[in-house]
């Protein structure tokens, strides 16, 4: 199966993320106090690290699960109007350079082909 | 009784509303000349009642607790939910919900022995609001949600969400009004949310599921278009057409295929059908 059979269902940043979300003040914590949010979430120094770091690929192979991975650098770089697109896709570019760099090459011949 | 007059599906991607005009323009267009056509039908079959389905993106339900299938009983829905405003870029809405209906769906689903979750207050990311911006502007029509499981492990199997479709339209027909009902589909088709090939779409894929589509054939769907083959297409996100499977049993016969793009731009297959023939 894909990439999202991955996921730890028990991870703590899976439960952290849920909460988080729905919360404005969890989500000014997430940005003024991440590791003291981190430790009454007990996560572990690796997933702590991961986050800070915005690391989708750690983030990933310590099993938070996928589709929170972007969710994580909207807390980090916001959300107006898709403006953390580029903030994104250089994280993902980082983590996962073959693979952005197919996207961005079909994406270019889609274009071309029109 | 009450009687389903419209069956439809729809990509839900948040780039349809956030970020609309980071596609082509020939995107742009398609996908508005596809929602407008999805809407003068829906019009002209005058429904009271949409049944929407779609993946709930781990917003209703942690992690530790997914139910399989959720639905919205309230007597109003608004949406989107505030952690989605600025990334939709939506004005926020409000639908009548339809609480006998939605109610009726959970306890016969029971007698039926389909365990279906509820919630009172349900909250919306894309899966509900974008399909809302473009079908139901006006909320003139009630809404009656359903969320499903499409993306934490173990995914439920196309099978069994034709299966579940297959009761649901049994419990639709046995309610006790004279309520015409649109079932939706949304979300979909090929993608990738968060995975390593988040920027990815397969076009490929998508078109043969479409061609699947056009055929009309749900056994050969069913036995060609499998949980592997999906997640081999888009990990996490292409599960999405579990809905599109679901409504499937609704109908007979091919779909007619308003519009498809391939737009790693809205980093989603995108597309747009409606069936004609209900079963």
């Amino acid at each position: 199966m894909g990439n999202v059979e991955r996921c730890d269902k028990t991870l703590p940043i899976n439960e952290m993320i849920f909460h988080v979300r729905r919360d404005a003040v969890l989500r000014a914590r997430f940005l003024s106090d991440l590791e003291g949010l981190a430790r009454e979430f007990k996560l572990s120094r690796a997933e702590y690290e991961a986050l800070r770091d915005k690391d989708p690929r750690r983030l990933m192979d310590l099993g938070v699960h996928q589709y929170y991975v972007p969710q994580i650098l909207r807390l980090f770089f916001g959300a107006a109007h898709n403006s953390n697109a580029s903030a994104a896709l250089e994280c993902y570019r980082r983590a996962y350079p073959e693979e952005t760099a197919q996207a961005m090459a079909l994406e270019e011949r889609l274009e071309r082909s029109r | 009784m009450a009687r389903v007059v419209a069956a439809m599906a729809m990509t839900h991607s948040p780039g349809l509303t956030g970020w609309f005009t980071r596609a082509s323009r020939e995107y742009q267009e398609l996908a508005l000349q596809a929602t407008a056509e999805m809407r003068r039908r829906l019009e002209a079959a005058r429904p009271d009642v949409l049944v929407m389905f779609t993946n709930d993106h781990l917003l209703n339900w942690p992690i530790n607790n997914m139910p399989e299938y959720t639905v919205g009983i309230g007597e109003e829905h608004v949406g989107p939910a505030e952690w989605f405003d600025e990334w939709l870029a939506m004005e926020k809405y409000r639908v009548a919900g339809h609480a006998p209906l939605a109610r009726f769906i959970v306890n016969e689903g029971a007698r039926r022995g389909l365990a279906l979750s509820y919630l009172r207050e349900m909250q919306f990311d894309d899966g509900i609001s974008v399909p809302t911006h473009y079908l139901n502007p006006d909320a003139r029509f009630c809404l009656v949600p359903v969320t499903m499981n499409c993306t934490v492990p173990p995914i439920p199997t196309p099978e069994r969400a034709y299966q579940v479709g297959s009761r649901l339209r049994e419990i639709l027909a046995a309610y006790p009004g004279d309520e015409r009902i649109a079932v939706i589909a949304t979300g979909g088709l090929s993608h990738e949310p968060g995975g390593p090939r988040y920027f990815w779409v397969d076009e490929e894929f998508d078109r043969w599921f479409l061609d699947l589509l056009k055929r009309g054939d749900h056994t050969a769907l069913l036995r060609e278009c499998t949980l592997e083959r999906m997640e081999a297409a888009g990990s996490g996100g292409t599960a999405e057409l579990l809905a599109w499977v679901l409504v499937l049993a609704f109908t007979r016969g091919p779909a007619d295929v308003l519009a498809y793009m391939p737009a790693v731009a809205w980093r989603s297959g995108t597309g747009m059908v409606t069936w004609n023939e209900m079963a």
